[in-house]
Parts: structure tokens; C-alpha cells; sequence
């Protein structure tokens, strides 16, 4: 009968697999409202104390009632074993209900387990947890997850935009990307991945992303006509890489320009901040005052006090990323990249590679660097080419080191940025480059990486050169 | 009350199983507006000093305290301000109270004597005075302060009883050696009040605090889990749950983490050992979300913060943030409020704090019984008149927002040692009802507040324990 099948089933529970069913318990695994549950097991208990009287079955109830203490009248729900039941209900005044709370085989010291047992049935039912109560509620109904996420983002966004809106307030001495800053947090994304975008935007200074970065990107908005051309050369050169991907959160953010503007660059693919850095800041130092590299390295310092959850975070991204790309990546070798600028922007994503010799001259008088990124898809094709630093002086008395390709093979690849800042054009163009290339920034890095562990020899060669 | 009213039903779970089992509807939200609009901060800027609080405290008190002045001594008293005071004239003067205690601690204290040891052998300051429950001493001082000067105050006055922060007006005159000679005081006393609609069908709001989690205590737990399954209607007989679906509104009032989560580790400890290990407050916060799933899905709950919970640590306390909540943002139910909290539910004016307003002025008052502060504050038409001096406080300058602009019908504090509710009226015929909400982890016990006719219970939930004396736990012992 279907009547006895669940006393069957509580005497399963119960004897054989000795589990504590509470009424709860039942109600869920039986699918059956709390109360009926409640009358399940009182009527298991019955029946199996008349068959057999010596049955090893220990029951709790729950007795609630007032109770008059202290002056007023106080409502008491508790749940009592077996043995104290009439002695709790006597000394109740008015006793509002009555019932099995559970049963066991073992006599329970405390109620710890019985809390157990709710906890786990409760845990695995949380999304109908009121499915077998007794009270329904009409105006419990679940958002739409759209809609939640939604008012969870606009929550976000207006929080964001107070945090932006004083950080540009207190620029002034730190950062001095006030602007970009705000304006990097307007075009974030969503979620917290885009809180963390514009975080690493807003703090470029800081060296916040990590040492495993295998590629880095710098986005740096070019403040056209605002450096004078010296000053822009010094601080582009005393600039690292701050990798501003505006869509894949990976936040390489280095070095911050001092001034108002970061330059946007796509740069060579870094594969570690630590080789890249050293590099960049002894070029920076030969042009940059000490103070500056006095900072970089004040801001290392400050990269290692992390807070983990942004390491750990951009790490697992980059991590991520370095696992879908590098598959892709297998084939290319190192730093391949297109030597023209122009030919770099206006390809696709996969572009033919253009011959290395004849365009190295067009790299030195535009302003430039052909972004390593940006060619990932040539990437794949080049192996031969390969990126190398040239320095030179340029016509204003500046030393500018330039990332050409030559077709080589990939011994000699520094990290230094190109730090002309005459870009003007080019971070509209970047920008808009840089979202279809943004998977091949992931094999750039794979590339970069095994690049920089092979060539360690070439920080110190870029002593020797000087 | 609650348990007659469950007592009604006829018990009918200790039967075999019948085929239809009663399901109850919530009652409605008939309704509801939530007016802590003045609590809420927008973007903040601490360079304010907080002088201007104190100034714009007094300057909205002054007119309640000077109608109050001249009900009590009459018409044609004289409202002076203290630049304005002659000797040996009687008068009536309204400032802000200052108390001038020894045993306050202060920092600037600690760090001088820290730094420049005195010489004397006898100095009594030299180290930093470990926490104590009451900072009063029989050397403390008032003194009374309006817009411009501050003056000593003697006489019949009780110097024990008073904070720093009141505004009240004093009667007396200055005498001679520079101090004011008190003969009567008064305070603001209640604010006007709207009379409540009447309801006809009785409605519950349960009011909980200080469910303390992550505090490692199993036997509140089993509290907990019992307070949700009455209050969602799982527990009980039918009478028992057709009262429950009459509790129309869930309020938590704070601390709904414990103490133990606010683990000061990571400060004190070197970086390499706290790297990995996560904050105590997470694996609470997550609980915490599991039982407000539960009680979202089946009745109206607001969540306020309260002193250890992660928000921000001046008052007024900030809603938490929705994305602690994954799970239980997804009911509109939820609602995330400030603390203080002011609403009004189906007609009833509430209002009530996590607490820290009154345990502050039980630190520097004589004043042993938290529901006497909390008719204390109420009586000086001010929620927290300590802040910003020893609690802490955001720097308002425009108003004061923790005057009571109207009196509530309900005002409640949690995180009491102790239940308490007690019926007061004021001189205008306004009736409140003050409910001190005892703290959940250490009694078990929530408040059931009958909206219609304005009375409290208590409601209790135990289990049992290894030790024989079941009716100790309940309460119910010889």
C-alpha cells in the first residue's frame, strides 16, 4: 500500500542506514509537506513501539508554549527528548503545539547532530527551501537573474563612479592620470572585471600586476601635443609596460607616466615585468632623473605587497590565457612583428608579414611601436623575424631605442618600450586594433615567455651596447 | 498574544498522516516605506572637523528646548545665552552638555606619557588603560557649552547620569566663583507623533539581533535554524504556523556576525603567515546567506549592520553590500538597510539601532538598564548623543540626522545583554513602545512585536545539551 510504503522507508532510514530523520529530512526526501512528515513519524513511532516494545528507537519532540517568566509571557519553542516531555509541558501554561522532531537508533547526547542533519538536507535543497513549509509567500519570487545582475552592476557603477571621481580629485601628486582614469572607468565593461580594468588603469604607478606576466600590453594614451617632445622622450622611456587590456582583464599596469596622458602603446610582448623592467628603467635612468627610478623601483617594492587577490586573480587570467593561446602559439616562435606600423594597422588579423629590411627606416621616422601583440597573427607566420633594439639619436639629441625586426632568430629581443610620444594617431588606431587582436596577444606571450628564458643574456647586453 | 493565538488550532501532528495538509499565505504587505533616506551617505569627505555637528545640533534643538523651558517654568522665563548672563539672575539657558571624565580614555594621553615618562613615581597614566565597563568617576565635571562660551555646572544636577553631547536646558543663575548654579533641568522630551492606523487582524514584525555567526557557537546555530523554521512556517503545529504567517516583516538589528570574525591577524601578523589564509568573516558571510535565503523566500527581512559587521564603522552604518549575498539578493525580499533604521510598517512608525548608541552611553552614564538609556535618548529627542565623541560619527554638517524629527511607535536597539520592552508616554499623549533586543548568540531569544496592539514577546528556542536539567536551559528550572 502506498500508506505503509513510508513507513517502510523510515524504518529503512532508521534502522538500517541508522540516520537521524528529522521531519525535515523526511519532508524533502519524501517530497511531502513538513506536517505530514511530522505525522509520518509519530505514526512509525506508534506502530513500531506496538509491535515490538523493546525497539530501539529514540524520538525528540518539539514542544512550544508561553510560559510566564520574568513578569511577561514569554513563547518557548524547544526541542526535548523523549523523556522530558511531560515534564516540559507541565511547566508550560499554554502549549501551542506538539510534535516528532526526529528519530534515531542511538540515544543523542545533544542536538548537535539533529542541527547536522537540517544543515544538509537544507544545504542541497536551498533553491526550493520552502517548497514543503507550511507558509507560502506571494511576493517571494526570484528576480530574473538579468535583472539582478543588472541592479548588481549599477550598484557597482555608481560606486565606481564615486571612487573615480575622487581619485581623479586627489590626483594631483600621485598619479597623474586623472582623465584617462575616469575615462577608462566609463568604458569599462561590466563586473568586477571591469572594476578591476579601470583599477589597474587608474594605477598605473603602481607596479601592481605581476611578475608572470608573459606579455604585456601598454595602453598608453598619448598626450599629443601636451609633452613637450624631451620630456615625452623621458618619460616614455622611464615608462614600463602597463598592460591596459581593456577587455581581457589582464592587468600588466607598470610604471605610470608621470604626466597627465600614458601613452598608448602596444608594445614588444614582455614576457616577465622583472627582465622588462630592469631594462626599462636603466634606459630610463640614462635619460630620467634619479627620482624617477627611485620610484620605479619604490613601486616594485610595492608590487610585491600585492594584495594576493589581485595577483592570484590576474594570475589565474593570465594563466588562463596563456592556456588557450598556447596552442596557437606553438607554431610561431618569438617576437615576430611586423616591422611597418602602418602596414601593422591597417591588417586584419591575419596579415601578410611584411619584409623587414626595407621598412626599418619607416618605424624610425614615424612614430611608432608596431605593437608585438598587435602581430600575433603574423606571429605565426614569421618565425624568422625577430624583434631587436636599435638605438640611435634621434634629431632632437634624444637617444631613442627602437624595437626593430630583423629577420634573425630570436636571440636578441629586448623589452625596451618605443617611447616616441609623437603617436598622436596611433592609440585611436591601437585601440581599435587591439580588440581583434586580443587572442593573439595570448600566443605573444607564450612566445615572449620562452623568448625572455632564453635570452637572459641580453640584459646585460644592453649594458655592453651603451 | 502569539502563543494563545497558536494555542487555538486544534494539535493534529501527533496522528497518523492526513491527506491535506493546511498551507498559510504570509499576510501582505499592506504597507510599507522605508524613510532612512537620512541615514544613507553618498559620497563622503571626512575633512570636515566636527565642530559643525555640534552646531547644528544645537541650533535644531534650540526651539523644542526653549517651548520645553517655558512649559515648565513658565511662560516668562528668560532665555539667555551665556554671553548674555548676569550674576545672581535667574534664568534659563539652553547648550550642549559637556562631561569632563578622568578615566576617558584618550589617546593623546597614552601617546604623550608614553613618549616623555613622567618623573613623578606616582603617575597613574602610564600605561594604557585596559578596557573598562563603566569610564565614570565621582570627579567628573559638566559643563555647558551654546554657540560661544562654556561654563561649569553645579548643583541639582545628576553629573553621573548625563553625556557629553546632550542638549538641554538648565535653570538656575551664576554665581560668583564663575559656575552655574542649577536648580532645574529639562530636556527636549518626545517629538510630536502621528497616531497609528488601527489594524484589524493581529501582525507580527520579529525582530532579531546579534545571530553571531561564525562565532563557533553550536548551540545558537540550532537556535538559528529553529528561528527560521518558525518563522517560514516549517516548524509547529497548524496553529502554530497560521500565527507564524501572520509575521508580516523580518528585522535583523545587527551583529549578525560575531565578534570573532573581526580577526585582527592580519595586522598584527607578518604578511608571509596571513598570505593565504582567508578572513573568518567569509565562511559567516556565507552562512549568513544560506539563512537569509531561507527567510527571504518565504517573508519580508531587513538586514541592518551592526558592530561587527562588515560595513563601514561609523555611524550611521551603511547597508552591506548585495554581493555578499549571492544567493539571497535574488528575492526581492531582501532589503539591505542602514543602521540606524527608521520605517514605517503597515501604518507603525519604526525605528531602532544595532545598539552601539546605547552601550556607548552605558559606558559613560550611571545608567545600568539598557531600556532606561534607550527611553533616556528618546526623552532627549536624540538617538545618539554621544556621537561624535566617543562613537563614532560621520562629519554631517548641514543637519543632524539623529534627531528624532517625529516620535516612532516602535523603537528598538539590539544587541541588549537582555530582553526588555516597556510601554512609554510622553506629555503630548504619544505612546512608544521601546523593545531592547537581546543578542541572539547568547539567549536565543528574538522579539515578536504585535503591531496591532502595540505589546512585545519574547520568543525563546533551545535544544538540548548533554547535561540532565533540559529545564534549565529552557528557562523553566526551579
Amino acid at each position: 500500500m502506498a500508506d505503509q510504503l513510508y513507513l517502510e522507508n523510515i524504518d529503512e532510514f532508521v534502522t538500517d542506514q541508522n540516520k537521524i530523520v528529522t521531519y525535515k529530512w523526511l519532508s524533502y526526501t519524501l517530497g511531502v509537506h513538513v506536517n505530514q512528515a511530522k505525522q509520518m513519524l509519530y505514526d512509525y513511532v506508534e506502530r513500531k513501539r506496538k509491535e515490538n516494545s523493546g525497539a530501539q528507537l529514540h524520538v525528540t519532540y518539539l514542544v512550544s508554549g508561553s510560559l510566564i517568566q520574568n513578569g511577561h509571557s514569554c513563547h518557548k519553542v524547544a526541542v526535548v527528548r523523549e523523556g522530558k516531555l511531560e515534564a516540559v509541558k507541565s511547566k508550560l501554561a499554554v502549549t501551542a503545539s506538539i510534535h516528532v522532531y526526529s528519530i534515531q537508533k542511538a540515544m543523542l547526547k545533544d542536538s548537535g547532530p539533529l542541527f547536522n542533519t537540517d544543515y544538509d538536507i537544507l544545504k542541497s535543497n536551498l533553491q526550493n527551501c520552502s517548497k514543503f513549509s507550511a507558509i507560502q509567500c506571494a511576493a517571494a519570487v526570484p528576480r530574473a537573474p538579468a535583472e539582478s545582475s543588472s541592479s548588481s552592476k549599477k550598484f557597482e557603477q555608481s560606486h565606481l563612479h564615486m571612487s573615480s571621481e575622487t581619485q581623479a580629485n586627489n590626483e594631483l601628486t600621485t598619479n597623474g592620470h586623472g582623465p584617462p582614469a575616469s575615462k577608462q572607468v566609463s568604458q569599462q565593461p561590466k563586473g568586477i572585471m571591469g572594476m578591476f580594468a579601470s583599477k589597474a588603469a587608474a594605477k598605473t604607478q603602481e607596479t601592481n600586476k605581476e611578475t608572470k606576466t608573459e606579455a604585456k600590453e601598454v595602453t598608453n594614451a598619448s598626450a599629443a601635443g601636451n609633452k613637450a617632445p624631451g620630456k615625452g622622450n623621458m618619460m616614455s622611456n622611464f615608462f614600463g609596460k602597463a598592460a591596459m587590456n581593456k577587455f581581457k582583464v589582464n592587468l600588466d599596469s607598470e610604471q605610470a607616466v608621470k604626466e597627465e596622458k600614458i601613452v598608448e602603446q602596444p608594445t614588444v610582448s614582455v614576457t616577465e615585468p622583472k627582465l622588462a623592467t630592469p631594462a626599462g628603467l636603466k634606459k630610463s635612468s640614462k635619460k630620467a632623473e634619479p627620482v624617477k627610478v627611485l620610484q620605479k623601483e619604490k613601486k616594485r617594492g610595492k608590487r610585491v605587497a600585492l594584495s594576493d587577490d589581485e595577483t592570484k586573480e590576474t594570475e589565474n587570467m593570465r594563466k588562463k590565457r596563456r592556456r588557450i593561446k598556447l596552442p596557437e602559439s606553438d607554431s610561431s616562435e618569438d617576437e615576430v612583428f611586423p616591422d611597418s606600423p602602418g602596414a601593422y594597422e591597417a591588417e586584419s588579423p591575419s596579415p601578410p608579414p611584411p619584409p623587414s629590411p626595407p621598412l626599418e627606416p619607416v618605424p624610425k621616422t614615424e612614430p611608432e611601436p608596431p605593437s608585438v601583440k598587435s602581430s600575433s597573427g603574423e606571429n605565426k607566420r614569421k618565425r624568422k623575424r625577430v624583434l631587436k633594439s636599435k638605438t640611435y639619436l634621434d634629431g632632437e639629441g634624444c637617444i631613442v631605442t627602437e624595437k626593430v625586426y630583423e629577420s634573425e632568430s630570436c636571440t636578441d629581443s629586448e623589452e625596451e618600450l618605443n617611447m616616441k610620444t609623437s603617436s598622436v594617431h596611433r592609440p585611436p588606431a591601437m585601440t581599435v586594433k587591439k580588440e581583434p587582436r586580443e587572442e593573439r596577444k595570448g600566443p605573444k606571450k607564450g612566445t615572449a615567455a620562452l623568448g625572455k628564458a632564453n635570452r637572459q643574456v641580453s640584459i646585460t647586453g644592453f649594458f655592453q651596447r651603451k | 498574544m502569539f502563543s494563545e493565538q497558536a494555542a487555538q488550532r486544534a494539535h493534529t501532528l501527533l496522528s497518523p498522516p492526513s491527506a491535506n495538509n493546511a498551507t498559510f499565505a504570509r499576510v501582505p504587505v499592506a504597507t510599507y516605506t522605508n524613510s532612512s533616506q537620512p541615514f544613507r551617505l553618498g559620497e563622503r569627505s571626512f575633512s570636515r572637523q566636527y565642530a559643525h555637528i555640534y552646531a547644528t545640533r544645537l541650533i535644531q534643538m534650540r526651539p523644542f528646548l526653549e517651548n520645553r523651558a517655558q512649559q515648565h517654568w513658565g511662560s516668562g522665563v528668560g532665555v539667555k545665552k551665556l554671553c548674555e548672563l548676569q550674576p545672581e539672575e535667574k534664568c534659563c539657558v539652553v547648550g550642549t552638555l559637556f562631561k569632563a571624565m578622568p578615566l576617558q580614555p584618550s589617546i593623546l594621553r597614552e601617546v604623550s606619557e608614553e613618549i616623555i615618562p613622567p618623573v613623578s613615581a606616582f603617575q597613574h597614566n602610564l600605561l594604557p588603560q585596559p578596557p573598562r565597563s563603566k569610564y565614570i568617576h565621582p570627579d567628573d565635571e559638566l559643563v555647558l557649552e551654546d554657540e560661544l562660551q562654556r561654563i561649569k555646572l553645579k548643583g541639582t544636577i545628576d553629573v553621573s547620569k548625563l553625556v557629553t553631547g546632550t542638549v538641554l536646558a538648565v535653570f538656575g543663575s551664576v554665581r560668583d566663583d564663575g559656575k552655574f548654579l542649577v536648580e532645574d533641568y529639562c530636556f527636549a522630551d518626545l517629538a510630536p507623533q502621528k497616531p497609528a492606523p488601527p489594524l484589524d487582524t493581529d501582525r507580527f514584525v520579529l525582530l532579531v539581533s546579534g545571530l553571531g555567526l561564525g562565532g563557533g557557537g553550536g548551540e545558537s546555530l540550532l537556535g538559528t535554524q529553529l528561528l527560521v523554521d518558525v518563522v517560514t512556517g516549517q516548524l509547529g503545529d497548524e496553529g502554530e504556523q497560521c500565527s507564524a504567517a501572520h509575521v508580516s516583516r523580518v528585522i535583523l538589528a545587527g551583529n549578525l556576525l560575531s565578534h570573532s570574525t573581526q580577526s585582527r591577524d592580519s595586522i598584527n601578523k607578518a604578511k608571509y603567515l596571513t598570505k593565504k589564509t582567508q578572513a573568518a568573516s567569509v565562511e559567516a558571510v556565507k552562512m549568513l546567506d544560506e539563512i537569509l535565503l531561507q527567510l527571504s523566500a518565504s517573508v519580508p527581512v531587513d538586514v541592518m549592520p551592526g558592530e561587527f559587521d562588515p560595513t563601514n564603522y561609523t555611524l550611521p552604518q551603511q547597508p552591506l553590500h548585495p554581493c555578499m549575498f549571492p544567493l539571497a539578493t535574488a528575492y526581492s525580499t531582501l532589503q539591505l538597510v542602514t543602521n540606524p533604521y527608521q520605517a514605517t510598517i503597515d501604518g507603525v512608525r519604526f525605528l531602532g539601532t544595532s545598539g552601539q548608541n546605547v552601550s556607548d552611553i552605558f559606558r559613560y552614564s550611571s545608567m545600568e538598564d539598557h531600556l532606561e538609556i534607550l527611553e533616556w535618548t528618546l526623552r532627549v529627542r536624540h538617538i545618539s548623543p554621544t556621537a561624535p565623541d566617543t562613537l563614532g560619527c560621520y562629519p554631517f554638517y548641514k543637519t543632524d540626522p539623529f534627531i528624532f524629527p517625529e516620535c516612532p511607535h516602535v523603537y528598538f536597539c539590539g544587541n541588549t545583554p537582555s530582553f526588555g520592552s516597556k510601554i512609554i508616554r510622553g506629555p503630548e499623549d504619544q505612546t512608544v513602545l521601546l523593545v531592547t533586543v537581546p543578542d541572539f548568540s547568547a539567549t536565543q531569544t528574538a522579539c515578536l512585536v504585535n503591531l496591532r496592539s502595540l505589546a512585545c514577546q519574547p520568543i525563546s528556542f533551545s535544544g538540548f545539551g548533554a547535561e540532565d536539567d533540559d529545564l534549565g536551559g529552557l528557562g523553566l528550572g526551579p
